[in-house]
């Protein structure tokens, strides 16, 4: 086989402008992945590389004609420009060795990556500044003075973005920034099956419900027990908003969960009926479950809003946590014949259930069956 | 509870002498004396606790540095040799600062052997030394350690290790970043903005 010949490649230094625009893209963006690239070992804007940012393979880098008329980035172009600023960037690009970022950028990245909700990408930018915990700190110091003030929705919006600001230092191999992880998080919740009424969590006392419920929609339990010092109807209005914060469609959820509610609420109230006519079927469950003649799956599908093939209870919550975090709330597992399946629970009493608009299904599920006609044997 | 604190003024270098209370040169059965005293006050201690996550962490990671203690001070060729990794660290860490005052030129190779040696020496001395200290009989017996505790401790010792290092590296010259300026009033009232502008 002939031998390839090779290029004979010369470094193609980029455009100093188009240099300054990646950069403040990547600032106003709050991307400090890309923000970290183009200061790289292997970055087009090196001026000894053969790579160049006006290879189209680099556009996402670049930004848009739209962007570049925005207030933001004519504000993050001028940084990037200043005097200082442009002189230390130019260095760092030419030095061979590893880069020292500019500080007041990446400070500004991380403030527009909160801006964005883009927590992580901030989390990053503040650690690497050493001004990680200081910043986090301070939006709980609000979080928590907005708690005494009684204002649910600006305490939560702080608790969430300090939250979000958080590092996980047991992250292997390098620490990393925190995340949700509601899945995970949603299946040691429900790890043990329940046996008795009081392991179901929706039935719980409401002050043992919320505390749990806060604990696992912020994520940690330090923060969670603050919030519980904190009078009842503080505490309800703090969860109502944290659904409302965790989960935008929630009430998309609140309106399937109903009709979840209201099958499981007919077939108990059917199988009942078989109950109290037939004194066989109440020593058998698998016979009362195949008598229903219902497959059980068909209310976590209703929940989640589609059918998962062969789907599993836990696959079912996974999934219902990833799209509906407090979803895993309101439900329990339950056996319906060989099938175990998630079901919806509430409590009647639970304070916490109107301003999530989950009452009126509560109300249902409470209501008793009309009273069965007498059967003949 | 703050297991960050340093026993003593170790500066982070993790002291296992401060930590068990003896001296630098004490003898293996002075050490064995004194751990088994902690041992059994810390046991006492964890059966009189009303348990929590947070205290059950704290005891556990106790329970580790005074085995990982034990384990390196009652041997002369471990302590030697951890000594000397110790000292020459704080060294290091003198020559690169000065370095960087000075405008040195060898300031980044200095750094960069500095930060190679700082991680061997937080992953050698305090997670595997933890760990396999956990595997000691000495320390079995008087501890009671099992693989439970092994289990639940990894992921305790790598986040102590790591907490080590940022509490080292808060202290050091910057060198990935621009040393930054920030104006911690105008930031308060960035918060407040961000609040209001509400969480996504």
């Amino acid at each position: 086989m002939a031998r390839r010949r090779a290029k004979n490649l010369q470094p193609t230094p980029s455009d100093p402008s188009v240099i300054a625009e990646a950069i403040a893209k990547a600032v106003v963006d709050g991307d400090v992945v890309n923000f970290r690239q183009i200061f790289g070992g292997l970055s087009p804007a090196r001026p000894d590389t053969v790579e160049t940012l006006a290879d189209p393979k680099y556009s996402y880098l670049l930004p848009s004609s739209t962007q570049k008329q925005t207030p933001d980035f004519q504000t993050a172009l001028r940084a990037v420009r200043s005097p200082d600023t442009w002189k230390h960037i130019e260095g760092e690009l030419a030095a061979k060795r590893p880069p020292q970022l500019p500080s007041e950028l990446l400070l500004s990245l991380g403030d527009h990556a909160v801006a964005q909700g883009k927590y992580t990408s901030a989390a990053q930018a503040y650690e690497v500044l050493r001004v990680r915990k200081d910043i986090q700190s301070r939006f709980f110091e609000a979080g928590r003075a907005a708690l005494g003030e009684r204002d649910a929705t600006r305490s939560v919006a702080a608790y969430l973005i300090g939250l979000g600001l958080g590092y996980d230092y047991a992250a292997f191999p390098e620490p990393m920034p925190m995340v949700p992880e509601f899945p995970r998080r949603a299946l040691i919740l429900h790890a043990e099956a329940p046996r008795r009424p009081e392991d179901v969590i929706p039935f719980r006392e409401p002050e043992v419900f919320l505390r749990l419920a806060i604990e696992y929609l912020l994520g940690e339990p330090d923060h969670a027990d603050e919030i519980c010092e904190a009078p009842m109807e503080t505490r309800v209005a703090f969860f109502a908003e944290l659904v409302r914060q965790r989960d935008p469609e929630w009430d998309a959820f609140v309106k399937r969960f109903a009709e979840a509610a209201a099958l499981e609420k007919e077939w108990n109230d059917r199988l009942r009926e078989m109950m109290a006519g037939d004194q066989n079927l109440r020593m058998y469950s698998q016979d009362i479950a195949e008598q229903l003649g219902e497959d059980p799956r068909r209310v976590p599908e209703i929940l989640l809003g589609r059918a998962i093939p062969n789907g599993e209870w836990w696959q079912y919550l996974k999934e219902l946590a990833y799209q509906h975090p407090p979803a895993a709330l309101f439900v329990s597992r339950r056996m319906l014949g060989r099938v175990e399946f998630i079901a919806p629970r509430l409590r009647l009493d639970n304070p916490a259930l109107a301003p999530i608009g989950l009452d009126a299904t509560a109300r249902l599920l409470a209501e008793k069956p009309p009273a069965a006609a007498s059967t003949a044997q | 509870m703050n297991d960050t604190q340093s026993q003593s003024d170790d500066l982070g270098y993790i002291d296992y002498a401060a930590i068990l209370g003896v001296d630098d040169d004490a003898r293996p059965g002075d050490v064995r004396n004194v751990y088994k005293k902690r041992m059994r006050e810390l046991v006492r201690d964890i059966s009189e606790a009303t348990m929590t996550e947070a205290k059950r962490s704290h005891f556990l990671l106790e329970m580790a540095k005074l085995n990982a203690a034990l384990y390196l001070l009652r041997d002369r060729e471990l302590r030697d040799a951890y000594c000397a990794a110790r000292a020459h660290l704080i060294e290091l860490e003198r020559d690169w600062r000065e370095s960087v005052e000075q405008g040195g030129a060898d300031s980044e190779d200095l750094r960069r052997e500095y930060d190679r040696l700082l991680r061997d020496f937080l992953s050698r001395y305090v997670e595997e030394l933890m760990l396999t200290a956990g595997t000691d009989p000495e320390c079995l017996e008087s501890s009671g350690w099992d693989a439970a505790h092994a289990r639940h401790a990894a992921p305790l010792l790598r986040r102590y290790r790591h907490t080590l290092q940022l509490q080292i590296i808060a202290r050091l010259p910057y060198f990935e970043v621009t040393p930054p300026r920030v104006d911690w009033p105008e930031r308060e009232a960035w918060v407040n903005r961000m609040i209001s502008e509400g969480a996504r």
